[in-house]
């Protein structure tokens, strides 16, 4: 059974904000299921040569989209915006 | 003549080409059948307002196009709620999309609008397409339509749901491990998932991105086939999606591979006479000429387990763009690790946020090789087997699930729900196109025969199918 702070600290790694109510059942839920697909340590790795299923494609580098319309569209997406600015938290902070 | 909500499309097709009906009754059909059903059933989450408006165009459009119309001009279709239309929401079930206005549209959407289908609305879904039930849908569960205290399956169930109510004549899934088989089968309608890169994923809101592929669900065969050949085809921009020609032509051997491992775990599907279903659909084929051989895949034994731990991986990258920075639900914590967390944290369901946790697991140092590179090794071996399989048989024959529906929280243990997708993971893993057929009902519930082709082979799926519709 994997730990209260295992959890807590994937839940950090994610991002993600946990209710307190929820660390229990995730603990448990987490393990069994890690439990089950544990299941491939059985399989031997390197038996078969992975053939990747497509290869990477390269696109031809020409401008598409229709410039601003699409562009006020994406505007309009942003939590907060300022004129045609999408405004963020400032990233870097003094130290403390 | 029966409601026109309640013909297939290549019916509703004819008629409209002869001029017996109209789109604009067409759609009002369904929109009644929707105003009838739906608050119980919850398959659409938004019907839009401008469907009789979509409809008058495809008539006026007929008059200008005459006998060159496309089959699909005129046919209202349901669209889940991944898929990008240009101006309308599309959320993913979710409460991080939930005001999430697409900017442009997906390529299978573009493909439709191109012939001219009208689109009746956006369907319920499991969050990203993260479930099997639709359980995990931000806005309510889906009801089956033949039992409304039963799940409609998932992830695409509200497409399944409104196709087999009649409150659309087809519709457009997504399939990652079962996703347009699952509801196909619970629902009792068809439901395919083409090959790997058949159907360009360009504008569908990715869950796992080298599962992931968009598939037809219909009343019959060959309705399928019409809004396959009509979506599918290499677009630049989706790189993974590939030509028609790809896979070499295949010339059919009238031979159907039935899988000897499932021997082990027949006791899964003969409690619930889904076995008898599957023996029934094994004697009609061999009536009709088919060999029936069997096959071993000894690989499907690890399927699963290497099925999540991708599925698993992928989802946590696939989602760590939502973070509230310049689209979706966004929330102010106090600092910026804390406004990621909070927005993430509040806009994604349990089950995403399980498996977001569950990808960061399996990816970080120290377990990937026990994990990641193990499933991918599976993976592999599956694939190999596969290919081999198929240079003596046309199709493979296995149920599409265990069980018929069960019942609306039935399932509250989310591993006993990932073990419901045994028959459906393999077709995702190995990139080989599937499809779930109805052949009637087990204790009054739709229950779905699956059929798994050669890549490139959906010809041998439609050819088989029939022989078993």
């Amino acid at each position: 059974m994997i730990s209260k702070e295992e959890v807590l600290q994937l839940a950090e790694l994610a991002r993600l904000k946990l209710d307190e109510s929820e660390v229990a059942g995730l603990q448990k839920d987490i393990s069994n299921i890690l439990e089950y697909v544990g299941q491939v340590s059985k399989v031997e790795a390197g038996t078969t040569k992975e053939v990747p299923m497509n290869n990477t494609v390269m696109r031809e580098d020409l401008p598409a989209g229709t410039a601003l319309g699409e562009r006020e569209e994406l505007l309009r997406a942003f939590p907060k915006r300022e004129g045609d600015y999408n405004v963020v938290r400032k990233i870097i902070q003094k130290d403390e | 003549m029966s409601n026109l909500n309640e013909l297939s499309i290549t019916e509703a097709s004819t008629k409209l080409a002869g001029g017996e009906i109209t789109a604009v009754q067409l759609a009002e059909a369904c929109l009644t059948e929707i105003k009838k059903r739906n608050k119980t059933l919850n398959a659409y989450l938004e019907v839009f307002d401008d469907v009789l408006e979509q409809a008058k165009k495809a008539d006026a459009l007929r008059q200008a196009q005459g006998k060159s119309a496309h089959p699909l001009l005129g046919i209202p279709l349901a669209i889940k709620d991944n898929m990008l239309i240009e101006g309308r929401t599309a959320s993913a079930a979710s409460k991080i999309l939930e005001n999430y206005v697409a900017t442009y549209d997906a390529t299978a959407i573009k493909k439709l609008k191109e012939a001219g289908a009208v689109f009746l609305g956006r369907t319920n879904m499991d969050e990203f397409a993260l479930g099997g039930s639709t359980e995990n849908s931000a806005f309510g569960v889906t009801k089956n339509p033949h039992d409304d205290s039963r799940v409609a399956g998932g992830t695409s169930g509200g497409s399944a749901a409104a196709v087999a109510a009649h409150m659309a004549l087809g519709a457009l899934g997504s399939d990652t491990g079962g996703s347009v088989r699952n509801p196909a089968s619970f629902c009792g309608v068809v439901g395919l998932k083409p090959t790997y890169g058949a159907v360009s994923r360009s504008g569908l809101i990715a869950a796992v991105s080298s599962f992931d592929q968009i598939g037809p669900i219909t009343k019959t065969i060959g309705d399928a086939e019409l809004l396959f050949n009509t979506i599918r085809g290499k677009d630049a921009l989706d790189s993974t999606s590939i030509d028609t020609n790809q896979y070499p032509a295949r010339i059919q051997k009238k031979v159907i591979g039935i899988v000897r491992e499932l021997n082990a775990t027949r006791e899964m599907f003969d409690v619930e006479g889904i076995g008898q279903k599957y023996k029934k659909a094994i004697f009609s084929l061999r009536e009709k000429g088919y060999e029936i051989k069997t096959i071993d895949l000894p690989s499907l034994a690890p399927a699963l387990a290497a099925y999540y731990i991708i599925n698993f991986a992928e989802v946590s990258s696939n989602l760590s763009r939502f973070d509230g920075v310049r689209y979706g639900l966004s929330i102010k914590g106090e600092n910026l690790f804390d406004d990621y967390a909070k927005s993430r944290g509040e806009g994604f369901g349990p089950e995403t946020r399980r498996r977001i946790m569950l990808g960061t697991y399996v990816l970080s140092a120290g377990y990937y090789d026990a994990y990641y590179s193990k499933a991918t090794a599976a993976r592999a071996q599956l694939r190999k087997e596969f290919e081999e399989v198929f240079e003596s048989v046309d199709v493979i024959l296995t149920p599409t699930m265990p069980t018929p529906a069960w019942l609306i929280g039935e399932k509250s243990d989310p591993l006993s729900a990932y073990l419901a997708d045994a028959f459906t993971v393999p077709a995702n893993l190995t990139g080989n196109p599937a499809i779930s057929i109805p052949v009637g009902t087990v204790d009054g519930l739709p229950v779905g025969i699956q059929l798994t082709a050669a890549h490139g082979d959906e010809q041998a799926l439609f050819s088989v199918g029939h022989a078993l519709e």
